[in-house]
């Protein structure tokens, strides 16, 4: 009896092991190996039922063989060891295979070796040089001036205490204001930098060094963390100091692919200048276990304890002149006079090629996500007369067009794709232009333009399609123009748009490793684009009022499309309205990131 | 395209016209789609539409002895008149065919139900 059960046991493990390696095999690309090798399959559990590398290691560091390196993969039940040598690997395969209990609910891992590793999708990052302008100075504090440091920083009662969800922190010298990433240079805090603090400027030898006037201190309990994020350019300046105390912790600096671990050693000070101040982002995933690398070269685990990091900086009280544009919030904030004017003057081409040709390549799927009405434009509509006329200005799928059975509902857009959408629902649609509408002057009791002349390339452009709207409209019509707006938050509370990101909300990211992660993206793409603009990132703040917004196909090719967007500042939609010598505004609002005006046309 | 639609279209954006107003209707092919009467929504509707492109479309749709040439009064109680309207804008379906701007002779074709009134930057 007990016997068979063994050999069940070993068929099951024969069964699974066998299966497994089918998946790696579909998957990575990676046979086995009959023979001993350096590389080994985990099966049956990885990432996606709970393993952590961290458990990994200690299993595998358990046997007594030495790992050089962990492989992962997101979402998926198997991962890869290599070992130091031959003899490791085999101490590893005969301590763990069918023994090992590391997956969720005891699951066993199955052990095979391989010819070889799948191709990485992440480089490794501990055999790597530091970022150009990373230094780290170590035991550059005693463990008696560690302690009257956080003696001094301890008792400034007077400054700011915050809990934030993932950490305690504490300001002096200014307040990091964490909705807008920046600090306010008019309102000094009382308690400046501690005294106490003023040692380690001269210990710094740095030539033309300006000592900070800006301290922010995090604590850190085991399990927590910072998301990857770059200090934001035009609130510091260069360097910025970050002073490791109590114990050490592992950050990550990353820009684009490139990912480098750097062990921060407890009484350190790290010094962020040039590139890595400025074009990489850093940030300390929340665990309670840091994986390290030994001096041999292999990995080994570190339970962590509670850390307090200082970070000094400088205000920089103006614009930021760095070389690296893609993550500096000065560079990417203005849209210059002369790429205004280049807007004008490509304008039909650009609404052409990144308007109405991206619309029609991708009406169906994004007819797919426009279905629900918003609600206020429900209750503009169902705020007429029956038999009332309505005239819906770039009606895409025509989803408006039902809203109101009672009224005489006519849509017109410029794509052909999602025309068709909406008249194979049997609404009444037709193409044109929103610059030149075919339709008798004085004839629509109502218009609506939702979500359109942000698709135009110049003011003059967009006051036109108002004009037109107006035009179309009997005296006392009424039209509801929606735009989507600059400002993606209303009173500190986030639209629907920013709420979707739910990366940055729950801090697993920041919305500026995003944008680093998407300008590595695009430099791959071959895109022709009339007028160069920045690329805006999905579900972030708006950086530009013109960009274009990726729109990504879900078919296999996932390819990117890229859409002209003009997003209104705050009162602009109506001061383009006010022009218009005949019409009064009824109501302007905003409405889940879009700027809102209801006009009327005057009766006489 | 109902021909209540075509009631509303012009080609006044092109450079140089005046009115375009009405266009010209041809129907290559059309289909009629029954749809719920409803005598009120038609006659409120009426003073909304130019009485003169509703009786040119009837023309066109071989309705013309259904409609008279000039509106008349008392619409309210002449329900087969309304009924007859309801038919011709409501239940008409152009699929294919061409409307034409009365002074420059400018087609815009009618395709699969979608009339494309598109200009090119030339021509306005």
């Amino acid at each position: 009896m007990h016997i068979e059960q063994k050999t069940n046991k070993a068929k099951k493990a024969e069964k699974k092991q066998r299966r497994s390696l089918a998946i790696i095999k579909a998957d990575c690309n990676v046979s086995q190996s009959d023979s001993p090798t350096l590389y080994l399959a985990i099966l049956n559990v990885g990432l996606s039922n709970g393993l952590t590398e961290e458990a990994l290691l200690a299993a595998a560091a358990a046997t007594g063989g030495q790992v050089s390196q962990v492989l992962m993969l997101p979402s998926k039940s198997y991962c890869f060891l290599m070992c130091t040598t031959l003899a490791d690997s085999q101490l590893v395969y005969d301590g763990m295979h069918n023994r090992a209990t590391i997956g969720q609910k005891g699951a066993v891992a199955y052990l095979s070796y391989l010819l070889e590793l799948p191709q990485q999708r992440e480089e490794n990052g501990w055999q790597k040089s530091l970022p150009d302008g990373l230094v780290l100075l170590q035991n550059f504090v005693s463990e008696a001036e560690e302690a009257t440091l956080l003696q001094a920083v301890a008792a400034g009662a007077a400054s700011i205490a915050d809990s934030l969800k993932h950490r305690q922190v504490k300001h002096f010298g200014y307040e990091f204001l964490y909705g807008s990433n920046n600090v306010n240079p008019l309102q000094p805090l009382e308690q400046g930098i501690p005294d106490a603090c003023d040692f380690l400027w001269q210990r710094l030898e740095l030539p033309t060094f300006e000592p900070p006037d800006q301290l922010t201190v995090n604590e850190y309990e085991p399990g927590q963390g910072i998301p990857p994020h770059v200090d934001t350019h035009s609130a510091f300046k260069d360097p910025i100091l970050s002073l490791s105390l109590q114990s050490d912790v592992v950050m990550d600096f990353r820009r684009g692919a490139q990912l480098v671990h750097v062990l921060l050693p407890r009484r350190s000070l790290l010094v962020m200048s040039g590139e890595s101040r400025y074009d990489w982002t850093h940030g300390i995933r929340p665990k309670h276990i840091d994986v390290l690398a030994t001096p041999s070269g292999s990995l080994t685990t570190q339970v962590r304890s509670k850390r307090t990091s200082l970070t000094f900086r400088r205000l920089r009280r103006g614009p930021c002149d760095c070389q690296f544009p893609t993550l500096c919030d000065t560079q990417q904030t203005t849209t210059p006079q002369e790429v205004c004017e280049k807007l004008a003057t490509h304008a039909s081409h650009l609404e052409q090629q990144n308007v109405h040709e991206v619309y029609d390549k991708i009406a169906n799927h994004f007819s797919d996500t426009r279905h629900t009405p918003w609600p206020q434009v429900a209750e503009f509509l169902n705020s007429f007369q029956p038999q009332s006329v309505l005239l819906d200005v770039g009606c895409g799928n025509g989803k408006y067009l039902g809203c109101n059975p009672q009224l005489l509902s006519i849509g017109c857009d410029r794509s052909l794709g999602l025309l068709g959408v909406g008249n194979a629902r049997g609404q009444n649609v037709f193409r044109c232009d929103c610059l030149q509408l075919p339709v008798r002057s004085s004839s629509i009791d109502g218009c609506i333009s939702i979500a359109v002349i942000h698709h135009l390339a110049s003011s003059e452009r967009r006051l036109t399609a108002l004009r037109e709207l107006t035009r179309v409209l009997r005296p006392g019509g009424r039209a509801l123009v929606y735009v989507w707006a600059k400002d993606q938050r209303k009173n500190d509370k986030k639209s629907t748009y920013l709420k979707q990101n739910t990366a940055v909300n729950k801090e697993r990211t920041t919305e500026q490793a995003q944008r680093q992660k998407l300008a590595q993206q695009l430099e791959g793409m071959d895109q022709q684009l009339p007028v160069s603009l920045p690329v805006h990132t999905n579900r972030t703040e708006f950086q530009q009022q013109d960009v274009y917004v990726p729109w990504k196909t879900k078919d296999e090719q996932r390819t990117t499309f890229l859409r002209y967007y003009h997003v209104f500042e705050e009162q602009e939609l109506e001061k383009l309205v006010q022009q218009m010598e005949d019409v009064v505004i009824r109501k302007s609002y905003y409405d889940q990131g879009n700027h809102c005006v209801i006009f009327e046309k005057s009766k006489n | 395209m109902k021909l209540s639609t075509y009631n509303f279209l012009t080609s006044m954006a092109i450079k140089g016209v005046k009115v375009g107003y009405p266009l010209k209707l041809t129907i290559n092919k059309k289909d009629v789609i029954e749809s719920e009467f409803n005598p009120v929504f038609i006659e409120r509707l009426l003073p909304k539409l130019d009485w003169a492109a509703v009786y040119s479309a009837a023309q066109v749709a071989e309705l013309a002895d259904d409609i008279p040439a000039a509106q008349p009064d008392n619409m309210a109680e002449d329900e087969q008149l309304l009924q007859r309207l309801h038919h011709l804008l409501f239940e008409i379906d152009v699929l294919e065919g061409q409307l034409e701007c009365p002074e420059t002779g400018r087609v815009f074709p009618i395709t699969d139900g979608i009339p494309n009134m598109l200009l090119n930057e030339d021509e306005v």
